[in-house]
C-alpha cells in the first residue's frame, strides 16, 4: 500500500480538458479516412494500395489510438488505483504528438513521402511513449491488493501490446522510409505489425474493458471466471508463439496457432453477444445496440481472415481489415464514446457543485440512434466497395458524414456542458 | 465465511437487478409498479449506503488511520448519489418517461463506477486491513443489509 489515497479522490479527477483532447480530435482522423477512399483510386482494391495503408493508419493510429488512450487515461485511476503523475502535461504533451505523428504517418503513406513516414512514426512512438511511462509511474505507485477482476492486468498486458506494435511500427517505418535491412521479410513484418496492433493491443484493452463495462453498465452476468482469468494470457502467449514461428519460417506451426488466434478472438465475440443477450436492461439503447452489431463485425472479420487462410487473394484481407477495424473497433468505440463524453461532463459539473442536465439532457438519443445507424451503412457500404471503387468512393463520402456526424455530437456534449456552466 | 469484497460485490449486483427492475417498469408506463421496485431499490440502496458509513469504513478508518483518504471519498459519491436518487424519485412521481430515462441512465453510470473504485480498490485494502476481525465484520455487514440481498 503505497499510496494514502489510491485513485479515490475527487481530486484526482484530471480536468476534463485532459480527456476531451483525444475524444474531439480522434473522430477527424476518421474524416480523413474518409476523404482518402473518396479521392484516391482503387483504394479498396488491395491491402497495399497508398490509400489502403493510409486509412488504415488514419483509423488505427489516428481514431482508435486517440480514444483509446484518453479513456485509459480515465478507467486506469479507476480499475487499478493509478493515479497519473502531471496528468494535463501528460495529455497535451502526448496529445500533440500522436496527433502530428499519426498525421504524418498517414499523409506519409498516401503520398508516397518516406520523411513523413518515419518522422510521423517516430512522434507516435514519443507519443505512446510518454503515456506509457507515465502509467508505469502511476502502475507502480497504485496499492498492491488481490482482486478477482482481472481488468487491471489485461490492462497492463494491453500496454505491452500497444509498446510491441509501436516498435515493430518504427521498424517498418525505417524499412520503408530507409531502405533499413529487418532481419525478416517486408511482407512478414507488416503481417506481425498488423496481429499485434489488432490482438495484442486492440483486442486486449477491448476485452479488458468488456470485464468490467458489459456486466456492471448492461447489467448481464458477469463473463465466467475461467475465461477472464485465461484469456488475455494465452493470446499474448498465442501471439508471441505465432511471431516466432513466422519468423523462423515454421509454415505448419504458424498456420495451426493463426488459426487458434482466431478462434480465441471469436470466441470473445460470441462470448459477449451471449452475456448481452441475457440483459436485465429492457431497454437497450442504440450504443448497446452498436456495441452488438461492432461485435457481429468482428466475427465477419475473423470469417473472413479464415477465407484469406484458404485462398489467398486481396479482397479477402481487405474485407477482413474492414470490417474489423471500422465495424468492430471503430463501432464498439463510437458506442463507449457515447457514455464516456456525456458522463464525464455530468461528473465535472457536480463536482463543481452545479446542478448537471441528465446524461440524455446533455446528449440526447436521437442524434446518438441516426449517427451509429450511418455507422451501419458506411460498413455495407464499405464492405460492397471492396468489389467495385465506384461505391468505396460514396463509402468514403458517408464515412466522412459519419465522423463528422459524430464529432458533431461530442461538441454538442461540450456546448450543453458550457451552458450549464454559464447558468 | 465469504470476504467483505464478495459481500459487497453480491450486494452491488442485487441492487443492480432492483434497479434495473424499476427502470423496466417504468419504459412499460407500469408508474404503479416502477414505484415500488424504485422503493425497493431505494431501500437496499440506502442499506448498504448505512452499512458502509456505519460500520465498515469506519473499521477501515479505525484500523488504517485514515480518515480523510477513500472512505471519504466514497461518503461523498453517496450524497451525490443519494441526490440522483431523489431526482429519479422525482421524474417517477410526474410520470415523465423521458426525463425518468435520463437520471436513470445518469444515476447507474455514477453508481457503476462508484462500484468499480470499491470492488478494485477499497473492499480488497478492507480485507487485507481488517483480516482479524473480518468474520465478525462481515456477520454484522449482513444483518444491516437488505434481507432480501443477503439470500
Amino acid at each position: 500500500m503505497s499510496s494514502a489515497n489510491p485513485g479515490l479522490a475527487y481530486e484526482d479527477t484530471p480536468p476534463l480538458s485532459a480527456p476531451l483532447r483525444f475524444f474531439l480530435t480522434a473522430p477527424l482522423f476518421g474524416m480523413c479516412a474518409g476523404l482518402v477512399l473518396l479521392f484516391g483510386d482503387g483504394v479498396l482494391g488491395s491491402r497495399w494500395t497508398p490509400g489502403a495503408l493510409a486509412a488504415v493508419h488514419l483509423l488505427a493510429a489516428g481514431f482508435m489510438l486517440q480514444v483509446m488512450i484518453g479513456a485509459l487515461q480515465q478507467i486506469l485511476p479507476v480499475v487499478a488505483g493509478v493515479r497519473f503523475p502531471a496528468v494535463l502535461g501528460v495529455a497535451s504533451s502526448s496529445h500533440a504528438l500522436l496527433t502530428f505523428g499519426a498525421a504524418g504517418l498517414a499523409g506519409g503513406l498516401a503520398f508516397g513521402l518516406p520523411d513523413a513516414i518515419i518522422g510521423g512514426a517516430m512522434l507516435l512512438l514519443g507519443g505512446i511513449g510518454i503515456f506509457l511511462i507515465a502509467a508505469l509511474a502511476g502502475l507502480i505507485r497504485s496499492p498492491s491488493v488481490k482482486i478477482p477482476s482481472h481488468a487491471p492486468r489485461d490492462l497492463r498486458l494491453a500496454m505491452a501490446g500497444l509498446a510491441v506494435t509501436a516498435v515493430l511500427g518504427l521498424a517498418l517505418a525505417l524499412a520503408i522510409g530507409r531502405g533499413a535491412t529487418l532481419p525478416i521479410p517486408l511482407a512478414q513484418a507488416v503481417d506481425l505489425h498488423a496481429a499485434w496492433g489488432w490482438l495484442g493491443w486492440g483486442g486486449i484493452l477491448l476485452a479488458a474493458t468488456s470485464w468490467v463495462v458489459v456486466p456492471m453498465f448492461q447489467i448481464t452476468p458477469s463473463y465466467p471466471a475461467r475465461f477472464t482469468r485465461w484469456w488475455a494470457p494465452a493470446v499474448l502467449a498465442g501471439l508471441a508463439s505465432w511471431s516466432l514461428a513466422r519468423s523462423f519460417d515454421a509454415e505448419g506451426t504458424g498456420i495451426v496457432l493463426g488459426i487458434a488466434l482466431m478462434l480465441a478472438s471469436g470466441v470473445f465475440s460470441v462470448q459477449t453477444l451471449r452475456l448481452q443477450s441475457r440483459t436485465r436492461r429492457s431497454t437497450p439503447d442504440a450504443p448497446f445496440h452498436a456495441f452488438r452489431a461492432a461485435m457481429l463485425a468482428m466475427l465477419a472479420g475473423i470469417a473472413a481472415l479464415g477465407g484469406n487462410l484458404v485462398v489467398d487473394s486481396d479482397h479477402w484481407s481487405v474485407l477482413a481489415g474492414v470490417l474489423i477495424l471500422h465495424g468492430g473497433f471503430a463501432g464498439a468505440i463510437s458506442a463507449m464514446l457515447y457514455k464516456i463524453v456525456p458522463f464525464l461532463a455530468w461528473l465535472h459539473l457536480t463536482q463543481a457543485g452545479i446542478r448537471a442536465p441528465n446524461m440524455k439532457k446533455l446528449l440526447p438519443d436521437t442524434p446518438v440512434k441516426q449517427q451509429l445507424k450511418l455507422h451501419l451503412a458506411v460498413l455495407a457500404a464499405l464492405v460492397l466497395g471492396v468489389f467495385a471503387d465506384t461505391v468505396a468512393r460514396i463509402a468514403g463520402l458517408l464515412m466522412l458524414i459519419e465522423f463528422g456526424w459524430l464529432l458533431l455530437n461530442m461538441l454538442r456534449v461540450v456546448r450543453n456542458w458550457q451552458r450549464a456552466r454559464e447558468t | 465465511m465469504s470476504t467483505i469484497a464478495e459481500l459487497m460485490t453480491h450486494d452491488h449486483r442485487a441492487c443492480d437487478h432492483d434497479f434495473a427492475r424499476a427502470e423496466t417498469l417504468a419504459a412499460e408506463n407500469d408508474w404503479q409498479g416502477a414505484s415500488e421496485a424504485l422503493e425497493a431499490f431505494a431501500h437496499g440502496l440506502n442499506a448498504h449506503f448505512d452499512a458502509e458509513e456505519q460500520q465498515l469504513f469506519p473499521a477501515f478508518e479505525a484500523a488504517t488511520g485514515m480518515t480523510q483518504g477513500p472512505t471519504q471519498v466514497m461518503r461523498g459519491e453517496h450524497v451525490d448519489m443519494r441526490a440522483a436518487l431523489e431526482r429519479l424519485r422525482a421524474a417517477l412521481q410526474a410520470r415523465d418517461a423521458d426525463d425518468f430515462a435520463g437520471e436513470a441512465e445518469t444515476l447507474l453510470i455514477m453508481m457503476q463506477q462508484h462500484n468499480m473504485k470499491e470492488e478494485n480498490i477499497l473492499y480488497p485494502m478492507c480485507d487485507a486491513r481488517l483480516a482479524h476481525a473480518r468474520d465478525e465484520l462481515c456477520s454484522h455487514l449482513s444483518q444491516a443489509l437488505a434481507v432480501e440481498h443477503t439470500s
